[in-house]
Parts: structure tokens; C-alpha cells; sequence
């Protein structure tokens, strides 16, 4: 398939590597994968602010990037992200374009599981991994069912695609799917509360003895590495992207 | 009680917040207390096949109540009626207050027993009564608690669960002659009811809080667990239930619906202790109803907000809020705390600081009975504090620079290459005073080399 990359601010300036294994896992996999120009916010941390006005203008640059693009797919290794930029699009541009825009995000994961499985994996990862279930992709692009959520009929996309990877082990920290206290300005404007989430998340995927902390939103991973860290347990932070490609 | 749950100063959500993180044994306590809950709800939910069918029929009859309210409040007010039970109505808490002291000081009430009901804590009917000379007395036994230590509930189901036992020991000791140093929950429950016993049997009027009222059968539910509804009803002969225009359904199998979920997405029980129905006043006595808006239809108006109104006041979406398990009940600004508190409690926040008092993870929403949208309200509230220009924490100031900044991609790259560069080659000991809130709590992000277009431009453009 021809692939169209969105990849987020955070992760350009700052998680490059989380960019560069996507591209790479997504080569590996036959498609042919582009890296349209002119991509900058989703606007979602002006619109979870309420300030609807102030997100229009970098929602819309990032809409145009995409517009007109000839590809089959646009994915994108970020959750919050993408949630936010079907949501804005749809907000800011209620065009036949826009549409045919947002009819083509996927997130990474939603992507390798609904779209274009992963027939075989190449090689072994040998690592214990606690799964960050991050809060939007969960509960609104339906990655997995929440935990919150009742009835057998249960699914779990993320443990879906990298289950087939040799030597993986998945655990699942204590209160699973519960909020590391990211939360965009949330980080900033309630410092304690969501030091302190981060502080219990960190904990709860240190103490299952897990090498690494996976997860499929790196600003979720971003918060989570730096509480870590500073309360030097002994665990890493690694996007879902990094996993898939080593084992491809 | 402590001075972490009557802190002066600023009202902002996040300043409160902070004080009550300081205590970090607390809010562990206060946490896994609250969390114990969410998990006792998930085993009761779970046992029900049906639970997801539910919660979706609790949100469709409120929905259609909600959109015919007026024919079923109306049908409500005539079975009422043919009942022999008094309706009043009022539109606001003044009202409200008024009606229940023109009735209590017609009958000469000096003592009023109260079982549960956020509703006459939203109307600060108690402060009014005891103006106005009437004592009150709170008989739910964690509003007891509360009201003896003088505070307001911090949640709307467990109103005392921010107080240890060893608090409520020393608080009985000093309020109710208890020994001091006991603090057997069994041994202070006994001398609570001993208490409250001696309460009931000389009070001059009773008054509940109502979870249901039934349209077709002019009758309201009670739901207690500890049967002093009951008590305070069936003793007095006079007796008030106050209730918001929100809490009428259908009829009977609306109920059997709601009940089914309610007590379980509470405390995960099956259903409470005792479901009472009073349909009528006892032989020669009086009942009252009091209707109340304040505030309600206004809500309404606004198609998202509305949904608040489906809310059972089950107290789930508190349970399972990890900023409200962090947060305490007091640092919401409102007298309902928690997810539900900011939904119906955001418009009289003058901090406007509840509304981001949440990461908008959604829990609530999906633990919810009746399926309110609560993080969809909680971004709501947002969207009009900023219309309203109304932003908490600088966001007014900042916001349109972020803007700008995000939407212009050559200031991005550079600025972002040089806060990169910065994090490299400066000391953490330089950059932390410049950190703000991520470097006081956090370590600072490793910084790399280059951005992703930067390394795209260099490995892959042809």
C-alpha cells in the first residue's frame, strides 16, 4: 500500500526514533511510504483548552499537508494525536476533501491489526514488556476493550499484533488502563496530581519486573520516561514501533 | 478537621490539589480506598450478562423522560395528587429553602431528622433551617459524621470517606462521650445509632432525599443502607422529600432498570439495604414533595450539557477518577466533587479551574450507569469558559502565542532545535529553574540530535 506518514510534533522534535522505526517497519512490510511536507500541531493542546479559535489555523496547515496527497492510508504512531486530528478536521473543514482525508487516518496499531496484518515476524525480541494502555486509544479509537467495559466479547489490538513475536512476554501493570496523568497541559497546570499519577504508573509497570514500558502514545511514554527517571526504577519507555521493528 | 481539608486561600482546583498531595500516605489511603470501590463495581457489573444492555436502556429512559419532562412531571404532580401527598415547586434553592421552612414552621418542627440527599446540599438547606432556629440532624451515618465535624460530604455516596476511623474515633469521643483511643468501627457504629435512636424517636418531622420519582404511580424511591429513611418517615408524621425536576422516570419497569444498576455501580452491592417506595402519607399525617429546577432547564438548553441530567447519583465516576482519588472531595469548588461535580458544578465555579481538573482519559464515561458523556461535557465546559474568556492558569495569555507558534512551522524548527540543543549540552542544574511543573515533578526529556523531517531530508528525499 502507498502510505502517507502524520507524524505528530512531539514525536518530530522530540521522539525521532519513534518516527524513523515506523517508516522503517512499514517498509519492511512492502509499503511504500511517503513523508508529506508541512506537518505541524493537531491543534489538541489548544482544543482540550477549549480554545477552539486558537487551534484553527495549525489544524488546518496540518489538514493541508495531507489534502490532495495520493496514497491508500495515512498513519500516524501517536493515539492522542490522531483522535485529535479526526476530531479538528472535522471541526475546522466540513469539505468533500477534508472527509476523504480523515477517512484515511489510522493510528499504527488500528492500522497493522484492521488494515494490513502482519503475516510473519523475522525474528525473536526476548523481553518482558508491561503495556501502557493509554486512555485514547482505548477508549476512543477502540484499540482494546476498557476495563471498565462489560460482557465476554473482549479484544485487545496492541496484544493482537504483538503477540506473534517470538520470546515477547506482555504483562499488564495493576490497575491496567488507569490514567498515567499525562494530559497534555494538564502536566503542567495540575503538576501535583499528575506527578503523582505518573509516579503510581511508573511504579505499578516497574514492579511487574518488565525490561521495557511499551506503549502507543509517546506523550504518554514521554511523561512516564521522565517520572521514571527521576525516581530511578529500573525500566525503560519503548513506542510499539521500536518493538515491531526489531522483531522485523 | 485537619487544616489539609479547610485550607485557606486560593479556591483553584490545582492549589487545593497540591495541598492534599502533599500528605502522599493520605492520598495512597484516600486512593486505593476509593479504588477498592471501582473494583467491587466491576465484579457486581460483571456478573450481570446483560450489565452494557443496562446501562444503555438507564440512558435511553432518561433520555426519554428528560425530552417529555414536563408531561411526566405534570402526571407525577396529579398521581401525587390523587395520593393525598402535597406538591411543591420550586425554581431555585431560595425557593426550595422557603417551602420547607413555610411547612416545618407551620407545624412548629424544632427537630428535623435528614437521611440522604445532595439536593439539600446543594440548596445549603441546612445553614437556612438552623437560621431560622430548627435543628437538623443528618442520620446517614457518614453524614453524620461530617456534619459533627462540621464539614461538607467530599463525595456524594461515602460523604466521610476522606476521614480515617481513627478520626472519627477521636471525633465521637469529643461529640458523643465515646471512649478515647477507640476507634472499633463496630464500637462507634453502636454508639452512632444509640445516638441517632434517641434522635428519631423526638423528632417533630422527617425529611429524605428522593433517587426516583415514578410519574405513573405518584410515589418516590429511597435507597439507604442503613434503613434511616425509614426511621425518619415512619415516626414523625410529618415528612418532605425533595427532589430535582431530573429525578422522575416513567414508571415500574424504569425503575427495575435503574435499581439494577445503581447500588452496584455504587459499591458494587446488588442493591441497597432497603429500596423504599412511599406513596402516600401515614394515617393522619402529612407528606410533602418539593420539586426543584435550580438550574436544571437551564442546562437543558445546551443539547451537550443536558446529558448531565441522566446522572443517578451513583457516585461511580468518582470512584474510578484518578484526579478526584488524588484530588479529595474538596478541592472542587462545587458541592459535588469528581467528574459529575464538574458537569453540573462548572457554571458556578468562579475559579473556573474544574473543568482541568482532568486529563479527559474517559473513564467516567464508560463506568457511567446511564451513560453520561462526561469527558465530552468536561471539554464542553472548557469550550465555553474560553468563550466566555474565562481560562484558568494563564491559558488566556499563552494559548493564542501556542497558537501562533504551532501553526507557523519555521519558528517551530527553530525554536525547537535550539530548546533541543539546549537540553543536550546545558546541566540539569541550569535548566531545572526554567523547567516549571514538568522539571519539578519530572526528570527533563533526553533531547536528539535532530528532528524527524530533519533526518527524512537527509536519509530518504531523492
Amino acid at each position: 500500500m502507498k502510505i502517507a506518514l502524520f507524524i505528530p510534533c512531539l514525536v518530530n522534535q522530540m521522539m525521532p526514533e519513534v518516527a524513523i522505526a515506523t517508516l522503517t517497519l512499514l517498509e519492511k512490510l512492502g509499503h511504500q511510504v511517503i513523508f508529506p511536507k508541512g506537518q505541524t500541531c493537531c491543534g489538541q493542546p489548544m482544543t482540550n483548552s477549549g480554545c477552539f479559535d486558537e487551534a484553527k489555523n495549525t489544524t488546518l496547515k496540518l489538514l493541508n499537508a495531507f489534502k490532495g496527497v495520493d496514497c491508500d492510508a495515512i498513519v500516524c504512531p501517536a493515539a492522542s494525536c490522531l483522535v485529535a486530528a479526526k476530531e479538528n478536521f472535522h471541526e475546522f473543514d466540513g469539505s468533500q476533501e477534508a472527509q476523504e482525508v480523515i477517512s484515511k487516518l489510522y493510528e499504527l496499531t488500528e492500522f497493522l491489526h484492521d488494515i494490513a496484518p502482519i503475516k510473519a515476524f523475522a525474528r525473536p525480541v526476548a523481553a518482558k514488556i508491561s503495556m501502557q494502555m493509554s486512555c485514547h486509544g482505548i477508549r476512543m479509537l477502540n484499540l482494546a476493550t476498557p476495563t471498565e467495559q462489560m460482557g465476554k466479547q473482549r479484544f485487545n489490538k496492541v496484544e493482537a499484533v504483538l503477540g506473534n513475536i517470538a520470546g515477547l512476554e506482555i504483562v499488564y501493570p495493576a490497575r491496567i488502563d488507569e490514567c498515567c496523568g499525562f494530559g497534555g497541559t494538564f502536566a503542567v497546570d495540575e503538576g501535583a496530581v499528575s506527578a503523582k499519577m505518573g509516579k503510581d504508573k511508573a511504579q505499578a509497570h516497574a514492579a511487574t519486573g518488565a525490561k521495557y514500558v511499551v506503549g502507543f502514545d509517546p506523550s504518554c511514554l514521554l511523561h512516564l520516561d521522565g517520572m521514571i527517571r527521576r525516581q530511578k526504577l529500573p525500566i525503560e519507555t519503548r513506542h510499539i514501533a521500536q518493538i515491531i521493528n526489531d522483531a522485523l | 478537621m485537619t487544616e489539609l481539608y479547610t485550607a485557606s486561600g486560593s479556591k483553584v482546583h490545582a492549589h487545593k490539589a497540591d495541598i492534599f498531595c502533599r500528605d502522599e500516605t493520605r492520598v495512597d489511603w484516600h486512593s486505593k480506598a476509593l479504588w477498592a470501590l471501582r473494583e467491587k463495581r466491576d465484579r457486581a457489573a460483571g456478573s450481570l450478562p446483560e450489565w452494557e444492555q443496562l446501562r444503555l436502556l438507564g440512558s435511553q429512559l432518561k433520555l426519554h423522560t428528560l425530552s417529555h419532562l414536563a408531561q411526566y412531571l405534570e402526571q407525577f404532580e396529579q398521581q401525587c395528587l390523587s395520593n393525598g401527598i402535597k406538591v411543591h415547586w420550586a425554581s431555585d434553592a431560595q425557593q426550595h429553602n422557603e417551602i420547607v421552612h413555610g411547612i416545618l414552621a407551620k407545624h412548629k418542627v424544632k427537630k428535623l431528622v435528614k437521611s440522604k440527599s445532595m439536593l439539600t446540599e446543594e440548596c445549603h438547606m441546612n445553614p437556612y433551617l438552623e437560621r431560622h432556629g430548627i435543628e437538623v440532624v443528618d442520620t446517614d451515618l457518614g453524614e453524620r459524621i461530617i456534619q459533627l465535624a462540621n464539614m461538607p460530604p467530599s463525595h456524594i455516596v461515602v460523604p466521610a470517606i476522606h476521614m480515617k476511623k481513627e478520626e472519627v474515633g477521636e471525633l465521637f469521643h469529643q461529640q458523643l462521650g465515646t471512649k478515647a483511643g477507640e476507634s472499633d468501627p463496630l464500637y462507634l457504629t453502636r454508639a452512632a445509632r444509640a445516638h441517632l435512636r434517641e434522635k428519631f424517636l423526638t423528632a417533630d418531622a422527617a425529611m429524605t432525599g428522593v433517587n426516583m420519582a415514578i410519574a405513573d404511580q405518584g410515589a418516590i424511591v429511597v435507597c439507604t443502607n442503613e434503613g434511616n429513611a425509614d426511621m425518619g418517615a415512619n415516626l414523625p408524621k410529618l415528612q418532605l422529600h425533595s427532589m430535582g425536576i431530573d429525578k422522575v422516570v416513567p414508571d415500574m419497569d424504569s425503575v427495575g432498570v435503574l435499581l439494577r444498576t445503581l447500588a452496584r455501580n455504587a459499591t458494587g452491592q446488588p442493591i441497597t439495604t432497603y429500596s423504599s417506595f412511599y406513596r402516600g402519607p401515614q394515617e393522619g399525617g402529612e407528606m410533602h414533595v418539593i420539586i426543584v429546577d435550580n438550574g436544571r432547564t437551564e442546562m437543558m438548553k445546551d443539547k451537550i450539557l443536558a446529558e448531565s441530567l441522566k446522572c443517578i447519583r451513583c457516585g461511580g465516576c468518582l470512584n474510578t477518577c484518578p484526579v478526584y482519588r488524588r484530588s479529595g472531595g474538596y478541592s472542587y469548588n462545587y458541592t459535588i466533587p469528581g467528574p459529575i461535580g464538574i458537569a453540573v458544578g462548572a457554571k458556578h465555579d468562579d475559579t473556573n479551574s474544574i473543568p482541568w481538573a482532568c486529563t479527559l482519559c474517559g473513564s467516567c464515561t464508560y463506568v457511567c450507569p446511564t451513560m453520561v458523556p462526561l469527558d465530552k461535557i468536561i471539554a464542553h465546559h472548557r469550550r465555553l469558559k474560553a468563550e466566555a474568556k474565562r481560562l484558568p492558569y494563564g491559558k488566556g495569555g499563552y494559548m493564542p502565542l501556542v497558537g501562533r507558534f504551532m501553526a507557523n512551522e519555521t519558528l517551530m524548527n527553530t525554536s525547537m532545535s535550539a530548546a533541543r540543543l539546549a537540553l543536550r549540552v546545558l546541566p540539569g542544574s541550569l535548566l531545572k529553574p526554567f523547567s516549571g511543573a514538568w522539571g519539578k515533578y519530572r526528570e527533563l526529556p533526553v533531547a536528539p540530535e535532530s528532528s524527524f523531517a530533519s533526518w527524512y531530508n537527509k536519509n530518504r528525499s531523492r
